[in-house]
């Protein structure tokens, strides 16, 4: 019993790692943001160009994932979302657009392959990781034996969690975008520059994701189109967690992984995603602010 | 005032007499296709009712055209030589005989578990009526709940696209009944009385673009009525037209329903002419792609996004014949997407709208660009 919970526990961290990143620009800006499976997509495809052409390991990939992704997301906050803010359903078509191009982008290895250019690690195939030596194998807890990188994963979801946390309630560029999140115009009347802050949050989100990607990397194969499903679950976190709480993201995050974990094993990985689906929808139907929202007026 | 315009019938009057008289320059092979896009461009319409009209950003269209393709293919692939030459008195799709257990009657009724959900669908007409009554249905009951409850906005969004890939899944997973992920493949063809319906025929072209006419001069009709005009005033602020003592949920339900029914017909004739039916119709990128289409053919524009979705898929068509271009022919489109949504929200529509009112010099007040929540006031041709 044990070990499927400790699956759940796994599939859920991976979830949260993804949702965090939304929990931010979402949950907090309100900003719909397709793209976003794809910067866990160009998360992953840095680990691969890094132990490609770098020779460097999955933990040497994870700062430079999110630095990669997070300055994508701020040419994309400069350049397209910041025009559409007050047009939520027109950012979550535009990013569309942009996810597409960044599939393409990766796909067309940059435009390169026109050129009889080939970008090892880039192009339409499939690509692999190897898991580090030391993440391989099976720790003991007890009198259980754990998946060595499953248990990684979740202490890297852990310590990204709590960062996330401190940084946005202990810290003064936090404070600012808690703000932000109450009532933008009054935070812009006490003299927060919300845009600035803006393009850092969704900055930070992105690198968030990079970083769910470099983690995903380890047990997934990684093509362009990776990404849609994992946005896509993200959202349905977000969403049934309460838009601009965190601790509901999380909550929601571990209850949605569990749930997929204990159906997949009673009937198969198919079934658990439908009954995810599910669950969330009639989430939605029942208290349409989510399940832990913070009361704001 | 039904037009606001003079030039509005004539640009639905061009279009329609423009797809009646094209099969006068086309081949077999590209009537095929065009018939196609024209069931692409009933899709635009529908997008345009919910979005551009009803304030419903819906992304799960996917799921009434699947339901209708799939309830019309269900009828047809029962009507198929395969499905009727094996060697039972009723016809057996050929999918249920490799997915049956050894020793399972060759009957239709009990071949595989659950296989008697089949047995009506002998009677093509049976099949005809669900594909209309399951969209129907199914956005009747989603819609009273989701507008009862005052959701909106992206949160419907969020719903329709869960809903849609739930539904996928479990066809998908329903690998004995629905052939999982190769769908319906190896259909027989509709047929009125004698006539039988081929699939690159001249009759299935005129079908379809009469349905097509038909849909796109009854949807405008539509919301130039008293329900269309309060249902655009419930767009623009839902609050307001609920204190004005309109039963704000009613009519974004009738609405959303409408559009999903346009759906399912668009279904079915997809299926009419392209004798398939398959879970990649209730793919997220599918009912995104249908809103792609309808952006950039103007959302507040029935007539513009049925045209943005057949001008979309006739070049797509014209640069997927160079291989080279296929992937970059994606590229660009994403790239398009960005731009409309950024400097032409209004779309095509919006952009043939204030151009003839430029060419006119005829001033039109009331209109103004996009709104604070992202919906446009003023519906263009």
């Amino acid at each position: 019993m044990i070990d499927i919970l400790f699956i759940g526990l796994s599939l859920g961290s991976i979830l949260l790692l993804v949702s965090l990143g939304l929990a931010i620009t979402y949950g907090s800006m309100g900003v719909i943001n397709m793209a976003h499976g794809e910067m866990v997509m160009l998360g992953a495809y840095t680990t691969v160009l890094c132990g490609k052409w770098l020779g460097a390991n999955l933990f040497v990939a994870i700062p430079i994932a999110f630095l990669v992704t997070a300055a994508i997301g701020f040419a994309i906050e400069r350049v397209v979302v910041r025009r559409l803010y007050g047009r939520l359903l027109d950012t979550l078509l535009a990013t569309w657009g942009i996810a597409i191009l960044l599939q393409q982008a990766v796909r067309l290895e940059f435009g390169l392959s026109f050129f009889g250019i080939h970008v090892d690690g880039l192009g339409p195939g499939l690509q692999n990781v190897a898991v580090p030596t030391l993440l391989q194998g099976t720790v003991a807890v007890g009198a259980v034996a754990l998946n060595s990188y499953r248990s990684f994963v979740i202490l890297v979801t852990l310590v990204t969690t709590l960062a996330t946390w401190i940084i946005l309630n202990r810290s003064p560029v936090g404070m600012q975008v808690r703000a932000i999140i109450r009532n933008p115009h009054m935070a812009a009347a006490c003299g927060i520059d919300v845009k600035r802050i803006n393009s850092l949050t969704f900055a930070f989100g992105s690198g968030l994701a990079g970083i769910a990607g470099v983690m995903m990397s380890g047990f997934k194969s990684i093509f362009p189109d990776m990404g849609t499903p994992i946005a896509v679950d993200g959202f349905l976190v977000v969403v049934a967690g309460g838009l601009g709480s965190l601790s509901g993201t999380v909550m929601s995050a571990g209850m949605l992984g569990e749930i997929n974990g204990l159906i997949a094993t009673a009937t198969n990985d198919t079934i658990a995603r439908a009954v995810v689906f599910g669950v969330v929808i009639l989430i939605i139907l029942l208290k349409p602010k989510g399940l832990f929202s913070f009361k704001g007026r | 005032m039904l037009f606001k315009n003079h030039y509005e019938p004539l640009a639905y009057a061009i279009f329609i007499a423009a797809i009646l008289a094209a099969p006068l320059v086309l081949d077999e092979f590209w009537l095929n296709r065009f018939s196609k896009y024209l069931v692409f461009g009933m899709l635009g319409s529908a997008v345009a009712l919910s979005w551009g009209y009803a304030g419903i950003l819906n992304l799960g269209q996917g799921l009434f055209f699947g339901a209708g393709a799939y309830m019309l293919a269900m009828s047809l692939k029962l009507a198929s030589p395969t499905s009727l030459q094996q060697g039972s008195s009723t016809p057996v799709p050929d999918f249920m005989l490799w997915n049956a257990e050894p020793g399972a009657p060759t009957q239709l009724c009990c071949i595989v578990k659950g296989s008697a959900l089949w047995l009506p669908f002998q009677s093509q007409w049976f099949g005809v009526a669900m594909g209309l009554a399951v969209p129907v249905v199914l956005a009747t009951v989603l819609g009273s709940v989701v507008f009862a409850k005052r959701i909106s906005g992206t949160f419907v969004s969020i719903i329709t696209l869960a809903l849609v890939l739930l539904v996928r899944l479990l066809i998908i997973d329903a690998q004995p009944l629905t052939n999982g992920f190769n769908g319906l493949t190896d259909l027989g063809s509709f047929h009125i009385g004698d006539f039988t319906f081929d699939p690159y025929g001249l009759e299935s072209y005129y079908l379809i673009a009469g349905l097509l006419s038909l849909v796109l001069v009854g949807t405008r009709l539509l919301i130039s009525t008293r329900a269309g005009l309060i249902l655009q005033a419930t767009r623009d602020d839902e609050v307001r037209a609920r204190y004005l003592g309109f039963n704000v949920p009613h009519y974004k339900t009738f609405f959303f329903v409408i559009s999903a029914a346009i759906c399912g017909v668009a279904g079915m004739l997809y299926v009419l002419v392209s004798e398939f039916a398959s879970p990649t119709f209730m793919d997220l990128s599918f009912s995104i792609t249908m809103v792609v289409w309808a952006a950039v053919g103007g959302r507040a524009s029935i007539l513009g996004a049925c045209i943005g979705a057949i001008l979309i898929n006739m070049i797509e068509a014209k640069i997927s014949e160079t291989k080279a271009l296929v992937e970059v022919w994606k590229a660009i489109i994403g790239l398009i997407f960005v731009l409309v949504v950024l400097f032409l929200p209004r779309g095509l529509g919006g952009l043939a709208h204030d151009l003839c009112r430029g060419l006119w010099r005829r001033r039109v007040s009331g209109t103004s660009p996009v709104g604070k929540t992202g919906t446009i006031s003023h519906p263009a041709a």
